[in-house]
């Protein structure tokens, strides 16, 4: 047609339209069901708009007493039962096969996300990657349960209906038939402007939400500067904003099924006046001298039934259009990662270090996505059972050169051998910023690293690190629940929660980064202590830091300033 | 059922488009329905007529007002409905504005007791979900439930009046099992689902984004694969609601079109029974059965509102259990306008700020570390005093007493004289600069987030302060300088850099008593010692209360309070 050029935007629609037939394979039992239910749906109302058309012609023109006909009334009443029946069915049916597909979503998802590694992966927002997870996933639903199947009932109820139609009246039949056609071409026309513009009100409602949660957590911060006024002025602007790109949608949207709404309105009022002066006698070309009561009035009462299938498909126009949208950011979110897996390559051979190393770096260099440069030509070797200490100043590659090391990023050149085989390969212990906290108790924490843990363990391990006192002022101990971030634990008490697991578990290895920023004195010896006595059990170290009584443990110390290591 | 009260009144104040969109939407419906009783009558009429013609008799039918009748509903029709879609959902998505403002607005004003303790998960959950949910108070469920009662009586009435009072009886009582059906019975059999839904959801969200932060923790443990697959589950549990809820659903809807099918069987019999009795027209008796069956559409709209409502109704409570929502919706604004002069002026005559044996520490469960001596503490203008102590003792406690956010559980703090009468105290907050130990910074560029502390402060100073905490070349060197934008978390910069940036804007702020929580987490030795000498002549002319581990962590001050640990 032309209409709309290729453009790539639109190329993205496609991909995703692609995609989202893709998933429906998954689930092609239940939504083939909920097809044949509604298909049996759409017979039945064929059914009784016959048996109701027949009824009335008996009674009203054959004079017959309506007692004679309480037979007809009876199947009348079952064909709607069975009507009911089968609609249920398929909304029982779709729904199931919608939420097998989601999960099959959710699991592509949650695979990308650790192909993309830990670091890659916070270039996002958690709260941006959850919505993607729970809530543009959720957005599929529609388009699975809803209008994929409608899609089939808008083609085979319609021709169900045509058939009796022509069999009653080729002319009506034909009134229906010119008017359906047009249907589905001026909703492709609509629907292209509608998907573009859809797909924009997505990205938008991304970064409301974005903007929401950091407007909230920093709410203290808006209290302090006085800020409070101008944030809710922001979010009103956002909404504004937010409003009037949905409502470009919706205008168009509605436009579609406005479409189907005057074809359909027409085509009642054009069949009803053609019915009517045909049965008049005033029409005595075609089929319209053959017109009676009951064939006349089974065609008006299928009339809107026909028109209904393509109306409930317009209703789920924005169903498609919002799976459309979420599809396209999913879509997005899985290519990205696709290919640039991290670390661990399969295709890497395992490259044992010299003798004795836990750790042994050669040449290693890395540019960031951006152009900065992250290491340069950098050389390391950390002998098995040493405390290696990285210091240099905020932003001089200290943490990158530790990403590198647990294979979360990826050597542009050079080579990297950790435990004698590729980063990554075998568990280590790994001490953040933001320690993984799981909704439970202390003990479901500890036990998340070693399952066989007893009690007593558990309860040595947060002696080891200084939270047994913590524990001791709860009520239930150990088996008390730790709350989400912020809410229940310090910074550095969860920093010490996530080091009671490297006593736990059994790590040859431990990386830190900055274990003691931000803690007093005595939290700094308790941990540097419990560091100690980790050395001591022959547990290999690295450690990045600028705190002196962390660099006073070192066995190893070297600097890294812009990219460039400098052993010491 | 009562918390959507408040919303309700919210809604209320845009009454006018509410009105004006509900009569859209019953014009749309009568108008459907009038098209196909007409059509039916017209039919009949015009068979009955042509039968009387046929047999040679004396007959005629006026043919022209019901053929511009059906005319005029098809187009009516069609208008009305796009018309209505497109003003009714403009007045959500304004409602939507109005809503999340003011629940933004309950929020500031809530005190910071109230607020901790729930998380940004929460709270982002809270923004968008919650929102969104009560988005289905008026334009799913308020305006078709009053729209289907109306027209329900509108079509029980012209029973009534054209056929006989037995038949809208009839009529009325199986449409009144319908309506119950589709509306309170499926919402007390969804309520529960539906609520667990939307704490489903929160929970689900926290843990999502628990699962991306803790990601480098749970990969570097071998343990990422694992839980993946937890989430997974839970999220399949999560869907399984999903799918519950539509089903039954669907079910409903199913059961209620039924009975409305059925109430217009029943219709018919009464009217052909009337009509063969002689009491009615044959025409009359087809028109009727045809006009219920016209009111299915607007009675097809409840179920999916009533599945959901349990939802809604959850979705207020947790809104209003926020703090201060409804003062806000009504005090909104007048917070910021406070003056800011008078805070000033209050401030000079005696000391700035007063603690009087208050206790911190061990108020809330997880800071039961340490028992800390009550502390008394006197900052008189000009004074620049650090207090000290281990992390976890109370500092923060104090800093936020200090700044008007937070009260003390026990003895007595004065804030330039006086008690405050509400936390937080908006006009005490106007002459203080506080830098709070959680780094707070804003997804907006290097200029926005500085410039929140001073609106009137030009590059020129926005530079010095960078120059102060040692980031001007750093961000002289970004693409863009002062335009660069910060990222989600402040994640373009690493944690040193984003405390300096939050640093600097604590200092740019023209108030004259200062705050620091511990002003160098994060930052290396040498940047530290740069700064503190570079922060001596902004500390001239203003009262310092620094707070941290030790004295040489804090910028230099006169005096030195250790907090006195009883037991550690």
């Amino acid at each position: 047609m032309g209409v709309a050029p290729k453009t790539e935007p639109q190329a993205a629609v496609t991909d995703a339209r692609r995609w989202l037939k893709s998933l429906s394979a998954d689930a092609r039992g239940p939504l083939r069901a909920a097809v044949i239910a509604g298909s049996l749906a759409g017979l039945f109302t064929i059914v009784q708009m016959g048996l109701m058309a027949a009824i009335i012609a008996a009674v009203l023109v054959k004079d017959q007493p309506i007692m004679s006909v309480t037979g007809w009334f009876a199947a009348l009443i079952g064909a709607v039962l069975l009507r009911g029946l089968a609609q249920g069915l398929q909304t029982r049916f779709a729904a199931h096969g919608s939420a097998r597909i989601q999960h099959e979503v959710r699991k592509q998802l949650l695979a990308s996300w650790a192909d993309a590694g830990p670091v890659r992966l916070m270039d996002t927002s958690a709260g941006t990657l959850a919505r993607e997870w729970l809530d543009h996933v959720a957005a599929l639903h529609g388009y699975f349960a809803r209008f994929q199947p409608q899609m089939w009932l808008a083609v085979i109820s319609p021709l169900l209906i045509l058939v009796v139609v022509f069999r009653l009246d080729w002319l009506a039949g034909t009134f229906l038939v010119l008017s359906a056609p047009l249907i589905p071409l001026f909703m492709a026309l609509v629907g292209m402007g509608a998907e573009s513009v859809n797909q924009r009100h997505f990205e938008t409602v991304a970064r409301l939400s974005g903007f929401f949660l950091d407007r909230v957590r920093g709410l203290t911060t808006l209290q302090l500067f006085g800020q409070t006024a101008s944030a809710a002025e922001a979010i009103r602007q956002r909404s504004d904003q937010y409003r009037r790109l949905t409502m470009e949608t919706l205008r168009i949207a509605f436009l579609s099924s406005a479409v189907l709404e005057f074809f359909s309105s027409v085509a009642i009022a054009v069949v009803a006046i053609y019915i009517g002066f045909g049965l008049l006698g005033s029409i005595q070309y075609g089929p319209a001298t053959e017109l009676t009561l009951f064939s006349g009035l089974f065609i008006l009462l299928l009339a809107p039934e026909f028109f209904q299938p393509l109306r409930q498909l317009s209703q789920h126009y924005h169903d498609r259009a919002s799976a459309l949208g979420a599809a396209r950011l999913l879509l997005d979110r899985l290519q990205a990662t696709r290919g640039q897996r991290p670390g661990a390559a399969p295709e890497e051979a395992p490259q044992p270090g010299p003798n004795g190393a836990a750790i042994a770096l050669n040449g290693v260099s890395l540019t960031f996505p951006d152009g900065r440069p992250g290491l340069i030509d950098v050389s390391l070797t950390v002998p098995a059972g040493s405390i290696t200490v990285i210091t240099g100043p905020s932003g001089g590659g200290k943490s990158t050169l530790l990403h590198v090391i647990a294979g979360f990023l990826k050597p542009d050149s050079g080579t990297v051998s950790v435990l004698g085989q590729a980063p990554g390969r075998k568990p280590f212990g790994w001490l953040g910023q933001s320690p993984f906290l799981l909704q439970g108790s202390w003990a479901d924490n500890l036990r998340l690293v070693a399952p066989d843990a007893t009690d007593a363990d558990i309860h040595a391990a947060l002696n080891r690190v200084g939270l047994g006192r913590l524990i001791a002022g709860r009520p239930e101990g150990i088996h008390s629940r730790v709350a989400e971030s912020g809410a229940g634990l310090s910074g550095g008490q969860a920093r010490r929660l996530s080091l009671a697991r490297c006593f736990l578990a059994d790590y040859p290895l431990i990386l830190l980064d900055e274990p003691t920023a931000g803690l007093d004195q005595a939290s700094e010896r308790q941990i540097i202590d419990a560091l100690t006595e980790l050395a001591h059990r022959g547990r290999t170290l690295v450690i990045s830091t600028h705190h002196a009584a962390v660099l006073a443990m070192a066995n190893q110390l070297c600097s890294v300033h812009a990219g460039r290591i400098h052993h010491e | 059922m009562n918390e959507l009260i408040p919303w309700l009144r919210l809604i209320a104040a845009r009454r006018k488009r509410l009105i004006n969109g509900a009569l859209l939407i019953l014009l749309t419906l009568l108008a459907g329905v009038a098209l196909l009783a007409v059509s039916g009558w017209f039919i009949t009429a015009s068979a009955l007529t042509g039968l009387l013609l046929a047999a040679g008799l004396q007959a005629s039918l006026n043919i022209y007002v019901p053929g511009g009748s059906i005319r005029l509903f098809a187009v009516t029709r069609t208008v009305a409905r796009y018309l209505e879609r497109v003003y009714n959902h403009n007045t959500v998505l304004q409602l939507l504005a109005d809503v999340r403002v003011s629940v933004f607005r309950g929020l500031t004003t809530a005190p910071l007791a109230v607020r901790s303790g729930r998380s940004g998960a929460g709270w982002l959950n809270r923004f968008t979900n919650d929102v969104d949910t009560m988005n289905t108070l008026y334009l799913r469920l308020v305006a078709p439930t009053a729209m289907a009662m109306l027209a329900s009586l509108v079509v029980i009435a012209l029973v009534w009046i054209l056929g006989s009072a037995t038949a809208a009886l009839a009529l009325a009582g199986l449409l009144a099992t319908a309506f119950v059906m589709a509306s309170v019975v499926l919402y007390v059999r969804t309520r529960r689902s539906a609520g667990d839904q939307v704490i489903q959801t929160e929970q689900l969200r926290q843990s999502t984004m628990g699962h991306i932060e803790g990601q480098a923790e749970l990969v570097a443990a071998g343990l990422a694969g694992d839980a993946r697959h937890r989430l997974l589950e839970r999220a399949d549990r999560y869907t399984a609601l999903q799918e519950r809820l539509d089903t039954r659903t669907g079910w409903h809807l199913a059961f209620t079109s039924a009975l409305v099918q059925l109430a217009s069987v029943t219709v018919l019999w009464f009217g052909l029974a009337l009509a063969q009795s002689g009491h009615i027209s044959g025409p009359v008796a087809v028109l009727l059965p045809l006009a219920v069956l016209g009111i299915q559409e607007a009675l097809a709209a409840l179920p999916d509102a009533f599945g959901q409502l349990g939802a809604t109704v959850m979705a207020a409570r947790r809104l209003n259990q926020q703090a201060g929502l409804h003062n806000a919706v009504v005090a909104s604004g007048s917070v910021d306008q406070a003056s800011t002069a008078a805070a000033r002026s209050d401030v000079n005559t005696g000391p700035v700020l007063v603690f009087d044996e208050v206790r911190v520490g061990g108020s809330d469960g997880e800071e039961a570390a340490y028992r800390v001596q009550p502390l008394s503490l006197t900052l008189s203008a000009g004074d620049r005093i650090a207090v000290t102590g281990p992390s976890g003792c109370g500092k923060s406690t104090l800093a936020n007493m200090a700044a008007g956010l937070q009260a003390p559980t026990a003895g007595r703090c004065e804030l330039a004289g006086r008690q405050p009468a509400r936390l937080p105290d908006p006009l005490w907050l106007t002459g203080v600069s506080y830098l709070t130990q959680q780094t707070e910074l804003f997804d907006d560029t290097v200029r926005a987030n500085l410039a929140m502390a001073d609106s009137r402060a030009g590059d020129e100073q926005l530079w010095r302060v960078l120059e102060i905490v040692d980031l001007a070349d750093l961000i002289g060197n970004l693409p863009g300088g002062l335009d660069a934008r910060v990222g989600a978390y402040g994640r373009q910069f690493s944690g040193g850099e984003g405390r300096r940036l939050a640093l600097a804007r604590a200092l740019l702020k023209p108030a004259s008593l200062l705050i620091l929580d511990e002003p160098f987490t994060g930052v290396d030795r040498a940047t530290q010692d740069r700064i503190k000498t570079r922060l001596e002549p902004v500390l001239a002319n203003r009262t310092l209360l620094a707070l941290g581990h030790s004295p040489d962590a804090l910028p230099a001050t006169d005096r030195h309070v250790p907090m006195a640990v009883l037991d550690h």
